[in-house]
């Protein structure tokens, strides 16, 4: 089981994940931007167009407007997301030495990634579980929730619970960088692992690399395709527009004022 | 169509209570809409403002200003709601036999 | 028909009214599969449409950002859950996802019901776009109710109201049905006032060959005199060559607002044609929300033809002759406290936000913000043409205005009871003239230019 999870599903989900993703990206582009349906104020310049794409990225800023105590929820969820999904990256490639980088020792970074995984992780927990609560307690938010809306962050939060507890009990249930490093390396490379490899004797980690596979493929049929989404219809709605110039043709003010237009006595009153 | 029997006669009405066709607008058309509005005797300032919603709406096949009706008849807004409760629009054009009135209004 | 199973609908057309705007009602049993039909069309050509359709996480941040969901507390008013209402048909029938897994999406066969359910909350939707400033993404829910309404006109179900207004629109130019003559006869009824009232004479030229098409509101010939009266002032007092065409006396375009094919399209190729027989050189737009949106945005993609007249608002140009000090103004003549209700179309769709302080600052004396305003300003409650005056959506009405009455009730200009509610939209004036005596806000409603017109400095 756990080796058809490590080595042959991984497969399967980056068919469906890709093919997903394409099918629902083109379905998107086939349909066509056909009126000019931007919000005003008009940004004038690209680079203000950035500047909202930036800051509704970074800062979430129209949710930091609209609803303050879903924004401090969902900001600092995605945010450790993102933090933990970078991490990942660097910490697997670089073996938790990454921070030497900045000037640190090498075992300093290795305490500084634990630690800042660690966090960001309960972060991330902490947040899904009060976006989770939300689902029921608040009732505008119950009213908009289907069962599937649920599914999803129970997903998540198994995901992120599982991963939290291989690293809180790290060295009983964790696994440690090097061995991951191998096991994707040889994924990557398309080279099968032999079967005594250690990824597969640890069972938090097969479950939690599970967890993530079935959220790559329901992603592309799902509403997590919202990453996506927010570029995309912020491309529509966040676009530059000139404004014509004012002033009317052939008026001169001072001179139909000095004519005394509209002044019964004038001669020169239309 | 829902339709009205006034002495005999079958008018027809849209479903606000108007009367279909101007043409077959009488007094005692007008006098069966003030009993419908509530409005239990029809004065001469009734009458006044009728007429002139009517002779208006034969001139230019539209209900006049709302300002300029005011000031023809010589009743303030205000007055006019005394005497048509509903307002100008729904009210007195309804007892002129005038259609309802369309658009933004 | 003011109830379907409980749920408030606006008195629709008959059949006879729907072929005026050229519509053969769709038969009950073929209603259904021609929805989908529709539907289908729909959702392969409108990108931002499909957006809202497959990329909201239902975080429920549209709800009380909506005016007619805190107005109503309808759990089918909360914008993303009115869009779920076409949501799950397009689930169902369009979405691998929703035919594999049905009710655990939320996907749903496709009745009647669903088609009855479009047709109550689409028209209570204001088509405002204060969802899609609040949303996380920009999901823009207006989207979803301008194919809601397509579908539905396709079908043959539209408001009477909205079907009265496009065939008079056809017939005569406008939405209120009036004919030249009476055009004529209020301009001239006008010209009198502004005479008696302000000692200045004001001609308002009618298909006269000029520079400037001035387009107004039918609504200002029955409901507004001050808001012609003050736009004629200001083209007077600067001396423009400007006429208003008897073929178009009308802001307003409800094409935007039911139909965004033929309807709105006709309507703009009307425009256009009396641009050229008039030979001018500028269009200027009088005080009407959602038609300075139709004008301003969708010309571009409608016109098929180049356009060669530049289209601005009254107000971007009154802005420019105020910043450019070519006005002389008294706002003394205005004393009594103003606050200004920025329409939605105007806030959210145009950018005409600013010039609107521009000139209302430079007319009155007491001018107080609303807050929010500007691109968060909520709406009358009578957006997109939903005024209905049947007893029970006139009740849905006063529902729909409320948040804005406890916006304007904060500002304070109605605590002495002779506050004046600036809306310069004909919309907006329509709705908010009842709704301000329905909440007892102590205001008078007017227009913009009204405000200018009495504040011009003549000698």
């Amino acid at each position: 089981m756990s080796y058809f999870i490590l080595q042959i599903l991984p497969y399967v989900t980056m068919v469906v994940f890709t093919f997903g993703l394409l099918y629902r990206l083109g379905r998107w582009a086939g349909a066509r931007i056909v009126h000019d349906i931007t919000l005003s104020p008009f940004p004038q310049s690209n680079t203000q167009v950035l500047g909202i794409f930036g800051a509704e990225l970074i800062f979430f800023r129209s949710l930091f407007s609209s609803d303050r105590a879903l924004w401090v929820g969902a900001w600092l969820m995605h945010m450790a997301l993102f933090a933990v999904i970078g991490g990942h990256l660097t910490g697997i490639y670089f073996l938790g030495k990454q921070f030497i980088y900045i000037g640190t020792s090498e075992n300093l970074s290795e305490q500084l990634s634990a630690l800042l995984g660690t966090t960001m992780g309960l972060i991330m927990f902490a947040g899904l579980l009060y976006l989770f609560y939300r689902r029921f307690a608040v009732a505008k938010v119950r009213e908009v929730s289907t069962l599937s809306d649920y599914l999803h962050l129970v997903l998540l939060l198994s995901i992120v619970t599982v991963g939290n507890i291989m690293r809180l009990w790290e060295h009983d249930l964790g696994i440690t960088y090097a061995p991951v490093k191998d096991y994707v390396t040889h994924l990557v490379m398309l080279m099968p692992l032999p079967m005594t490899h250690e990824v597969f004797t640890r069972p938090f980690f097969v479950l939690h690399l599970l967890f993530v596979q079935i959220l790559l493929m329901i992603f592309p049929f799902s509403k997590l395709m919202h990453v996506f989404g927010m570029f995309a219809e912020r491309w529509i709605i966040n676009r530059v527009y000139k404004e014509p110039a004012p002033g009317l043709p052939n008026v001169d003010v001072q001179a139909a004022r000095r004519a005394g237009l509209g002044l019964p006595s004038s001669e020169g009153g239309v | 169509m829902p339709s009205i029997n006034v002495n005999g006669v079958e008018i027809e009405i849209d479903e606000d209570g108007f009367i279909v066709d101007p043409d077959q607008w009488n007094e005692d058309v007008a006098k069966y809409f003030a009993q419908v509005e509530g409005i239990n005797e029809l004065t001469d300032d009734h009458w006044k403002v009728i007429n002139y919603l009517r002779d208006y709406y034969k001139q230019f096949q539209i209900a006049p200003m709302i300002r300029k009706l005011c000031k023809e008849t010589g009743c303030s807004l205000k007055y006019i709601y005394e005497l048509f409760p509903t307002g100008p629009a729904k009210g007195a054009c309804k007892l002129a036999g005038l259609p309802k009135p369309t658009g933004c209004v | 028909m003011p109830k379907y199973k409980d749920m408030v609908q606006p008195v629709r057309a008959t059949d006879e009214e729907m072929r005026h705007i050229h519509i053969d009602p769709v038969p009950d049993d073929e209603k259904c599969e021609k929805a989908l039909q529709y539907l289908d069309e729909m959702r392969k050509k409108f990108r931002s449409f499909v957006l809202a359709m497959e990329s909201c996480v239902k975080c429920g941040a549209c709800a009380e950002n909506c005016h007619t969901y805190l107005g109503t507390k309808d759990p089918n008013n909360i914008p993303t859950n009115r869009a779920e209402l076409i949501r799950k048909i397009y689930k169902r029938y369009f979405t691998l996802e929703g035919r594999w897994f049905g009710k655990l999406v939320g996907a749903e066969d496709i009745s009647l019901d669903i088609i009855e359910q479009w047709y109550s909350y689409f028209y209570q939707c204001s088509e405002c776009r204060r969802c899609a400033r609040a949303c996380p993404f920009g999901i823009d829910t207006c989207e979803v109710t301008f194919v809601g309404r397509q579908i539905l006109h396709w079908l043959g179900i539209v408001p009477k109201l909205h079907a009265h207004v496009g065939a008079a629109m056809e017939r005569v130019g406008n939405h209120t049905n009036l004919p030249k003559p009476g055009i004529v006869d209020t301009l001239e009824f006008l010209s009198e006032e502004i005479m008696d009232e302000f000692g200045v004479e004001v001609p308002f030229p009618v298909d006269q060959p000029a520079e400037i098409m001035y387009i107004p509101s039918s609504a200002d010939f029955l409901l507004n005199p001050y808001t012609l009266m003050g736009a004629g002032m200001f083209f007077t007092y600067i001396g423009a060559s400007w006429t208003i065409p008897s073929t178009v006396t009308e802001a307003g375009n409800f094409g935007l607002l039911f139909d965004q094919m033929f309807t709105q399209r006709h309507n703009v190729t009307r425009l256009l044609d009396a641009a050229q027989k008039l030979g001018v050189k500028k269009i200027v737009w009088g005080e009407c929300g959602h038609g300075w949106r139709a004008a301003k945005m969708y010309i571009p993609t409608l016109a098929d033809r180049p356009v060669r007249w530049p289209i601005t608002h009254l107000h971007d140009e009154i802005a420019y002759y105020i910043r450019t000090n070519q006005l002389k103004l008294d706002p003394a003549k205005n004393p009594k406290p103003v606050t200004l209700h920025d329409p939605c179309n105007y806030a959210r769709a145009c950018d005409l936000i600013e010039n609107l302080r521009t000139v209302i600052r430079a007319s009155v004396v007491d001018f107080r913000e609303m807050t929010p305003n500007r691109e968060w300003t909520f709406c009358c409650g009578g957006g997109s043409g939903i005024l209905f005056d049947d007893p029970e959506m006139y009740q849905r009405r006063i529902q729909l205005s409320a948040k804005k009455a406890e916006l304007v009730r904060a500002t304070g200009v109605g605590a002495n009871g002779d506050g004046i509610l600036c809306a310069p939209c004909s919309i907006c004036k329509a709705q908010l003239y009842p709704m301000v005596e329905e909440h007892k806000l102590g205001v008078e409603v007017k227009g913009l230019v009204d405000l200018l017109g009495r504040a011009l400095v003549w000698k």
